[in-house]
C-alpha cells in the first residue's frame, strides 16, 4: 500500500524545453524521471507516487502522423510499465488537448489506467471527454497549481485501482454516464441549501451541469426545387382513421411509413391524431394541418417542386428521450437518402 | 421544420426552421375561415421550401408571417 | 400587504392514526369513524353519480387502489371567509386564507374512477397507489390512512361533467370527514402569516409552474390543479401561502406527486414559509400556468412572471413544474428572464433520460446555473421493478396495457391485466416538489 505508484508523465515539446511552435513537429522521445511541469508533478504527488518517466512527443507530430505518434507512445509506455499515465495539463491549447487525449487512449488500450487535464472547452475535452478521464482546469498554466493537485489525487486513486465516484464527486469532465443517485436528503431540502448558497454568494454544486444540445452540419441547399422530390415528416401523431397499425399516443419507439401516393390530401375520412401531448381534434378535422399534403400536391400541379415522396412517416413526438429519436431519425434519413429524396419537411407539434 | 415553438427548435440544432401557427394547427389556423386558413399554411409550407433552397451555416429562423428569412439566430 | 388584508390562519392539525366505519361520523384522539351511510348520502346528492361506495386502506396492508386520480388532505374553514378548495366544483371562490382551519393530518380521501381525463389523444388516468412493498414505499401515501371513494358517473354524460362529478364527490367526502372536527379542538395549532422581518433579509418568492391541460384537452376546465377552481391558461397567479393551506391551489391529476394532498402538503412551500422571518423574506407564491402553444405566448408568460417577481422585489426564486413536455420551455424561460432581471433561481426538478448522453432537460438553457434533480421522471429510466401481486385491489379489477405500458383505462383494443396481480409500474415518478431524495449523478 505505502510502495509509491509508478507514473509515466506525456507532455509536448513546449513543456519539455524543447522549443515552440517551431518545434511542434518533433517525434515521440523518453526521459528518465520528471521534466519541466513533471517536477512540480512530482511534488504534488508526495510519497504516493514516482514520476519514472516523461513522454515527449510534438502536437503537429501527434496531429500530422498519429499512428507513428501513438506506437511510439504505446511502446515507451511497454518498456515502462508504469501504473497510470498523466497527460498535460494542456489548459487551452487545442493540439495539446488532443494528443493527451490520444496518449491516454493509448495507456487505456494497454491496460494502463490513464488520466489528463485540460480546459473543458478544449477540443480534446469535447470530443474524448466520455472515453477519457479528463480533469478540467483554467484556461492557462497560472492554474497549474490547482490542475495538479486534482490531477494527482485522481492518478493516486486510479494507480492504485480504486473505484473512482461520479464525475460531480472527483471533479472530473461528466462522462455521459448520468445515472440513478441518492443525495440522502429530501430534493426541497437541496433546493433551499442551494438558493441560500447562491443568494449569499457562497459556492454550490448544480446537480444537472449544462449539458449543450449537439449542432449539426447544415445540408446543402436544394439547388432546383422545380426537380426535387420532397417527402414529408410529422411528429403529431398523425395515424389511419381507427389506428389499425396501432401507434401508440406517446414513448415512440418506432415510427410508421405510410403511402400517399394515391393521395391528393389528408382527410378526416381516412386520417386523425393520436397524441398525448395536445388536442388532437382540430387535427382531426384538417389531417393536413400536421402533414402538408394538400400543399404540396397543389405546388406539385403547378410544377413548383419536382414531385412528392410516395412515403411519408409518422410518430407522436411525446416523451420520446433523445437517444431514441435519434436513432428512429437516423432510420429515416437513411430511407429518404436511398429513395433519392432531396428535401423534407418535418412537421412538429 | 415546422414548428410553432421555433426557438426551442433553434437552440436544440435544427438548421432550418420555419414558424408553425400553433402546435394544434401547425400549418395553418381554423380561425381564419377556409380561404385564408389555406392561404396561411400554403404560405408556411413555401417558407419551409425557400429554406431547402436557402444555404445556411447554422439554426435559422425562417418567418412565414415576415416574408423573407430573418438573420441567423445561432446562440448556441 | 400582509396586515392590511389580515391574512392570518391558524391551521388546527388532528392527526388521524385509524379510520373505520361506524354509525356516526366523528374524530376521537386519532380515530376516524365514517358513518358511511351518512357520507355516501352527500355524495348521491349529485344526481349525477350512479354509483359509489368507500373503502379504508392502511398503511402496510396488501392492497393497491386503482384508478387514481386525486388524494385530498381534510381542510375546512371553521373560521374566516371562504370555503377550503375554494372554486373547485361550483364552490364559493371568495378569498381564503384568513381565520381558523382544521386539517385531518395523516390521512387522504382518494377520488377512484373510471373517468377518464379528456378523450383527445390518449393522455389516460394511469396511477396506481400501492400501500406496501417497493413501489409503494417510493410515494408518501402509503404512509397515510386511506378513505377511499369509488365512485362512477352517469356514462351519457360527457368528459368535463363526468370529470366534475367525481371530483366533487371526493371533496363532498372529504367536507364530511373535516366536519367532524368543527366543534372540536385542535392537539396542536400553528399560525400562519408573513409578518414583517429584518429588511437586511433575502426576499424571495416561489414561482409554481402549473399545467394547464387544456391544449391537451380542448378543454378549459378537465383535470389539473386548479388555481380557485381555473384551470385554464391565465396569466401568473399572485397567492399567499396562505390561500395553499386553504386549498386554493388543488385538482385531481395525472401524476402521484401533485394531487391535491401533495400540493397542500409541499415540503418545499412549507420551509419557505416556516423559515420566513428567519432565512428569508418569503414574498409569496406565484402560480405560472403552463402549456402555452406558440413561442410568442411562453416567451411573453416568461417575461410576465419574472417581471412580476421583480416588481415584488425578489431577489431570489425557487421555481417547481409539474408536468413533463413543452411547458418545460415557458419554466426554463421564465428561469432566464428571472436571472436577466437579477433575481437569483434555483430550478426544482426532475429529468429525462439520459443514454448515450443526451441532455436531460428539453431545452438546456446556460442561464439555469442552479438547479436540484429529483432523478428520471420515467418509472422505467429508474430501474422500478413490476410490482408484485396484492391480496386486495378497491376500484376497478382490471387495467388496460398497451404496447407502451402507459395505457390506463382502455381505448379498446388494448389488453387488460388483472390489477391484483403483477404490473409495471405506472410510467410517470416525477417528484415535483422534492418529496424524495432520490436524485441522479454524472
Amino acid at each position: 500500500m505505502t510502495t509509491p505508484l509508478r507514473v509515466a508523465h506525456y507532455i509536448n515539446q513546449f513543456f519539455a524545453g524543447i522549443g515552440g511552435e517551431e518545434q511542434a513537429g518533433v517525434g515521440v522521445s523518453f526521459r528518465d524521471g520528471a521534466v519541466g511541469p513533471g517536477r512540480a508533478l512530482a511534488t504534488a504527488f508526495g510519497d504516493a507516487a514516482t514520476v519514472v518517466g516523461t513522454i515527449v512527443c510534438g502536437d503537429n507530430f501527434a496531429a500530422e502522423q498519429p499512428d507513428d505518434a501513438q506506437r511510439a507512445i504505446a511502446s515507451h509506455l511497454g518498456d515502462v510499465k508504469p501504473d497510470v499515465l498523466v497527460a498535460g495539463p494542456a489548459f487551452a491549447s487545442g493540439r495539446y488537448g488532443l494528443a493527451c487525449a490520444h496518449a491516454c487512449l493509448t495507456a487505456t488500450r494497454l491496460g494502463v489506467p490513464a488520466v489528463t487535464a485540460m480546459h473543458r472547452d478544449n477540443p480534446g475535452a469535447t470530443s474524448f471527454r466520455k472515453s477519457v478521464l479528463i480533469v478540467p482546469t483554467g484556461e492557462s498554466a497560472m492554474s497549474m497549481p490547482a490542475a495538479l493537485e486534482h490531477v494527482t489525487r485522481l492518478a493516486t486513486k486510479l494507480g492504485r485501482r480504486e473505484p473512482l465516484n461520479p464525475a460531480e464527486v472527483e471533479g472530473y469532465l461528466p462522462q455521459g454516464n448520468r445515472r440513478v443517485w441518492d443525495r440522502g436528503r429530501p430534493g426541497w431540502e437541496r433546493a433551499l441549501d442551494m438558493l441560500l448558497a447562491k443568494l449569499h454568494g457562497r459556492p454550490f454544486v448544480t446537480e444537472v451541469p449544462y449539458n449543450a444540445p449537439e449542432k449539426v452540419e447544415p445540408a446543402r441547399p436544394i439547388a432546383d426545387l422545380t426537380r426535387a422530390k420532397i417527402a414529408m415528416i410529422t411528429t403529431g401523431g398523425l395515424v389511419r382513421k381507427g389506428n389499425p397499425d396501432r401507434q401508440v399516443s406517446a414513448n415512440a419507439t418506432r415510427y410508421h411509413r405510410h403511402s400517399v401516393r394515391d393521395l391528393e390530401q389528408l382527410t378526416p375520412e381516412g386520417w386523425e391524431a393520436f397524441h398525448a401531448g395536445y388536442f388532437n381534434h382540430i387535427v382531426n378535422r384538417n389531417p393536413n394541418y400536421i402533414l402538408p399534403l394538400s400543399f404540396l400536391r397543389d405546388l406539385e400541379k403547378h410544377g413548383r417542386i419536382g414531385g412528392v415522396h410516395e412515403y411519408m412517416y409518422a410518430l407522436p413526438g411525446v416523451s420520446t428521450p433523445v437517444a431514441v429519436a435519434t436513432g428512429l431519425g437516423q432510420a429515416i434519413a437513411r430511407d429518404l437518402s436511398t429513395a433519392g429524396v432531396d428535401g423534407c419537411l418535418l412537421v412538429a407539434t | 421544420m415546422i414548428s410553432a415553438i421555433y426557438e426551442f427548435a433553434l437552440t436544440t440544432g435544427a438548421n432550418r426552421v420555419v414558424r408553425g401557427s400553433r402546435i394544434e394547427h401547425v400549418c395553418g389556423d381554423p380561425g381564419l375561415g377556409p380561404e385564408k386558413d389555406y392561404a396561411y399554411g400554403m404560405r408556411i409550407v413555401t417558407t419551409a421550401l425557400d429554406a431547402l433552397t436557402t444555404a445556411v451555416s447554422g439554426p435559422t429562423l425562417f418567418d412565414p408571417v415576415h416574408g423573407a428569412s430573418t438573420a441567423e439566430l445561432a446562440r448556441v | 400587504m400582509s396586515e392590511r388584508a389580515g391574512m392570518r390562519l391558524t391551521l388546527g392539525t388532528f392527526p388521524v392514526t385509524s379510520i373505520v366505519f361506524g354509525a356516526r361520523t366523528s374524530y376521537d384522539g386519532g380515530r376516524l369513524t365514517v358513518d358511511k351511510t351518512a357520507a355516501l348520502a352527500a355524495v348521491r346528492e349529485d344526481a349525477r353519480i350512479v354509483e359509489a361506495d368507500l373503502e379504508i386502506a392502511t398503511p402496510g396492508e396488501s392492497v393497491r387502489i386503482w384508478p387514481v386520480r386525486d388524494v385530498i388532505e381534510p381542510r375546512v374553514k371553521i373560521d374566516g371567509p371562504g370555503v377550503c378548495y375554494p372554486g373547485m366544483c361550483g364552490r364559493d371562490i371568495t378569498t381564503v386564507g384568513r381565520g381558523r382551519t382544521h386539517r385531518l393530518a395523516g390521512m387522504g380521501v382518494v377520488e377512484v374512477s373510471s373517468v377518464n381525463w379528456h378523450d383527445s389523444g390518449g393522455d389516460f388516468v394511469e396511477t396506481y397507489l400501492d400501500m406496501s412493498g417497493h413501489y409503494g414505499e417510493m410515494y408518501p401515501y402509503a404512509k397515510l390512512q386511506l378513505l377511499c371513494l369509488v365512485v362512477e358517473p352517469d356514462r351519457e354524460l360527457g368528459d368535463e361533467a363526468r370529470n366534475d362529478a367525481v371530483h366533487k364527490a371526493a371533496l363532498a367526502v372529504s367536507d364530511h370527514v373535516a366536519a367532524a372536527t368543527r366543534e372540536l379542538s385542535p392537539p396542536s395549532t400553528e399560525v400562519f402569516e408573513l409578518g414583517a422581518v429584518d429588511p437586511s433579509l433575502p426576499r424571495v418568492v416561489y414561482i409554481w409552474g402549473v399545467h394547464s391541460p387544456q391544449a391537451m384537452s380542448g378543454s378549459p376546465t378537465a383535470f389539473g390543479t386548479a388555481t380557485y377552481g381555473l384551470t385554464r391558461l391565465t396569466p401568473a397567479w399572485l397567492l399567499h401561502p396562505n390561500e395553499i393551506l386553504d386549498g386554493a391551489l388543488t385538482g385531481p391529476y395525472r401524476t402521484a406527486f401533485a394531487m391535491s394532498w401533495t400540493v397542500a402538503n409541499n415540503p418545499l412551500l412549507m420551509d419557505l414559509y416556516r423559515r420566513h422571518g428567519r432565512d428569508w423574506n418569503f414574498l409569496g407564491v406565484i402560480a405560472l400556468r403552463t402549456e402555452w402553444t406558440t413561442q410568442h405566448e411562453k416567451q411573453l408568460i416568461a417575461n410576465q412572471t419574472a417581471k412580476l417577481a421583480a416588481m415584488l422585489g425578489a431577489d431570489g426564486a425557487v421555481v417547481t413544474w409539474d408536468a413533463g413536455g413543452n411547458e418545460f420551455i415557458e419554466v426554463i424561460r421564465t428561469i432566464r428572464e428571472c436571472e436577466g432581471l437579477g433575481i437569483k433561481t434555483v430550478f426544482l426538478t426532475s429529468e429525462d433520460d439520459a443514454t448515450d448522453g443526451a441532455p436531460t432537460m428539453l431545452e438546456p438553457l446556460p442561464e439555469a446555473d442552479a438547479i436540484v434533480s429529483t432523478s428520471f421522471f420515467r418509472n422505467r429510466t429508474l430501474g422500478v421493478a413490476p410490482v408484485p401481486p396484492v391480496a386486495r385491489v378497491i376500484g376497478l379489477p382490471t387495467k388496460a396495457m398497451n404496447d407502451d405500458l402507459r395505457a390506463g383505462v382502455g381505448a379498446g383494443y388494448e389488453r387488460l391485466v388483472p390489477v391484483s396481480g403483477t404490473l409495471p409500474p405506472p410510467w410517470r415518478y416525477d417528484d415535483h416538489y422534492g418529496f424524495n431524495s432520490l436524485s441522479c449523478i454524472e
